[in-house]
């Protein structure tokens, strides 16, 4: 599904992953755990193609495809989907409008029939109570004046209504209470159907206990330092970060 | 400036009939003061130039269509800024006769900032006083069209009254396809607790389009203002809201749209005359290509007027590197115990909201479109008949 290789991205001219090396096979949770500044929110970004963010080395393929040669709105179209760690405010663009447009858009980009309203209006409500969001929200602007925990599950709407083979989740979690947070996982959960594949990235064990990742990496100074299963996110928890220092030593 | 005083205001062209000394007067006032130019405080930022270059027409243009609209409303239409009021089928409670000459005669239209409304007295064709009563349901729509071949220039001059406790939405559509010049004075009177919605959705194609409305606003009465303005090759709207009594309000709202080399300036004033009076207003300006926008907005809190409150905000998308927008929020408050916020901001698309569409799948045209229809929108977002707010969003979603 996507395979990362030597992965350099430089970020303003500053050099912020250093040799990434990556496979996520088709129906994997990974989860990329890491401290502050290690890289993981530029990966989030240069996996979604954002302006600025300059791969000098190595490759991203997803599917085969070079990520590098499409726009962002072609990796969508292809497949990929980035929940963002700050979900931005659209301000007069209605919620429902602009989740239509977005499938609507892919749909076309890969030939396929545009969504009709009421197939679309009964894909959003299914998704809106599962996340327990109140249905008013379709009818606000983008993001706007939402609660922090609105936005992220907001979010998660996104990705159950536009069905990406390859979601990141770039610390959804953050700011979640644990009712929101149990939401947000049922929401990944259910959308796990042995194909999916996502990249779950959180400073945290606890949304990691709800979803049993396949893998888990740490990522330190722009590199994958250590990876295992989910034993791994337990010592984590309780040793933190250290330990990295002690191995690299 | 004595080019478009040749053009347009010789004595030789001013209309004989019952009003003649009425014209004079305005003519001789006209003489006096002339008209602005970019040394007028007023008119700094907008240029008469396009006027003065242009020779005015006296022949007859074609008819000129009337806009579709998506609602049900009782039309006046201005053919080429012309009504015909033969046949007209006003509601119960709506009644519409020519202004008396008394009226006209105690008209004042200022110094040289004024000189369009002068122009308009010397030399309206009709002067047309619309009275409503009780509560309309329908709107009143106003419709001032002008054809292709429309090189004259004519000064439709309108009064509206709403009595005590009237309750009115009237709609003015423009629709300009000529090269002349529409010049438009208005006189808005709402009575005690009188409550009217004023719409304006305007589109100018090489007209010089320039309207002047003043509104007065008695007490407990409610003065609403939406406008939509699509572009002009040189717009100017005036538009002063005087709040003569307590518990009067208004409220404001605008979004302009210029593009290509179109002008469009408009210059708002609320004068809080007495205490216990609310405004509120808020303003737009979409400016790409080598579009203008101006947008100046006058906040007046009298001496006296105390516990008057206000809130003006202009928010403004530059799109191009050509384009200018002159935005200015002017306050000035003589009275105690007033609460008066203003505020004003041009800015870009937002990349990372651009960032945030194309991840979703929205490509980069269309996200940006999206980003511009809902700044723009957001004026419109208070209007509660749903008809006539799809339809003002509507009309801006074919131009972005």
């Amino acid at each position: 599904m996507l395979n990362i290789k030597n992965l350099h991205v430089a970020v303003n001219g500053k050099e912020i992953l250093k040799g990434l090396d990556l496979d996520v096979g088709p129906g994997e949770l990974h989860a990329l755990m890491g401290p502050n500044g290690s890289g993981k929110s530029t990966l989030g970004y240069a996996l979604a193609g954002r302006d600025g963010y300059e791969i000098t080395d190595g490759s991203v393929a997803f599917e085969g495809q070079d990520l590098a040669e499409l726009e962002p709105e072609e990796r969508a179209a292809a497949g990929l989907f980035l929940a963002f760690q700050y979900p931005v405010e659209i301000p007069g663009v209605n919620n429902a409008y602009f989740l239509r447009a977005a499938l609507n858009a892919q749909r076309k980009a890969r030939g396929e029939e545009e969504v009709d309203s009421m197939t679309f209006l009964k894909t959003v409500r299914e998704s809106i109570k599962t996340l327990k969001m109140d249905e008013a929200l379709l009818k606000r602007a983008v993001n706007e004046g939402f609660s922090g925990g609105e936005k992220k599950r907001n979010e998660i709407v996104q990705m159950a209504v536009l069905q990406p083979k390859l979601a990141v989740l770039d610390e959804t979690d953050s700011g979640l209470d644990i009712d929101a947070l149990k939401l947000v996982a049922e929401g990944i959960n259910g959308l796990r159907d042995g194909k999916r594949s996502f990249i779950v990235i959180t400073h945290y064990q606890r949304l990691l206990d709800y979803l049993t990742p396949d893998r888990v990496h740490v990522l330190s100074d722009g590199r994958i330092v250590e990876s295992g299963g989910q034993e791994l996110s337990h010592r984590l928890e309780a040793e933190g970060y250290a330990f990295l220092e002690e191995s690299a030593a | 400036m004595s080019a478009l005083i040749d053009s347009l205001a010789t004595e030789a062209r001013l209309p004989a009939d019952d009003h003649a000394e009425v014209r004079r007067r305005a003519h001789k006032a006209l003489l006096k003061h002339g008209f602005p130019d970019l040394k007028t405080e007023a008119w700094k930022y907008t240029s008469l130039r396009v006027l003065e270059k242009r020779a005015f027409s006296d022949q007859r243009p074609g008819l000129s269509s009337l806009p579709e609209l998506p609602f049900a409303a009782t039309v006046l239409h201005f053919d080429n800024g012309i009504l015909d009021a033969t046949d007209l089928n006003l509601p119960a409670g709506v009644s519409l006769q020519p202004q008396t000459d008394e009226k006209l005669a105690a008209v004042d239209h200022g110094d040289r900032a004024g000189a369009f409304g002068w122009l308009n007295l010397a030399r309206f064709e009709q002067a047309w006083q619309l009275r409503i009563e009780g509560q309309q349901e329908q709107p009143l729509v106003l419709a001032i069209s002008t054809a292709e071949d429309f090189h004259g220039d004519v000064h439709p001059r309108l009064a509206i009254e709403l009595a005590a406790g009237a309750t009115a939405q009237i709609i003015e559509v423009h629709e300009d396809r000529g090269e002349g010049l529409v010049n438009i004075v208005q006189d808005i009177a709402l009575e005690r607790g009188a409550n009217l919605h004023h719409l304006v959705s305007r589109h100018s194609a090489q007209s010089a389009w320039i309207q002047r409305s003043e509104a007065k606003v008695a007490r407990d009465a409610d003065y609403r203002f939406h406008a939509l303005d699509r572009g002009g090759r040189l717009t100017r709207h005036d538009l002063a809201v005087t709040l003569t009594e307590s518990g009067a309000q208004a409220e404001i709202d605008g979004t302009v749209l210029v593009n290509d080399r179109q002008h469009v300036d408009f210059h708002t004033a609320i004068e809080h005359e007495v205490g216990h009076t609310n405004s509120r207003e808020s303003f737009r300006i979409l400016a790409d290509g080598s579009g203008v926008g101006v947008f100046n907005g006058r906040i007046h809190i009298h001496r006296g007027a105390d516990d008057s409150h206000s809130d003006l905000n202009t928010a403004n998308l530059l799109l191009s590197e050509s384009a200018r927008i002159n935005a200015k929020p002017e306050l000035e408050i003589y009275a105690e115990e007033v609460t008066a916020s203003h505020g004003a901001t041009i800015g870009q698309l937002d990349d990372q909201a651009l960032f945030y569409l194309r991840t979703r799948g929205i490509p980069a045209d269309q996200a940006s479109a999206l980003l511009k229809q809902g700044f723009a929108a957001a004026p419109f977002e208070n209007i509660e008949s749903e008809s006539i707010r799809n339809w003002l969003i509507g009309e801006l979603g074919q131009l972005l």
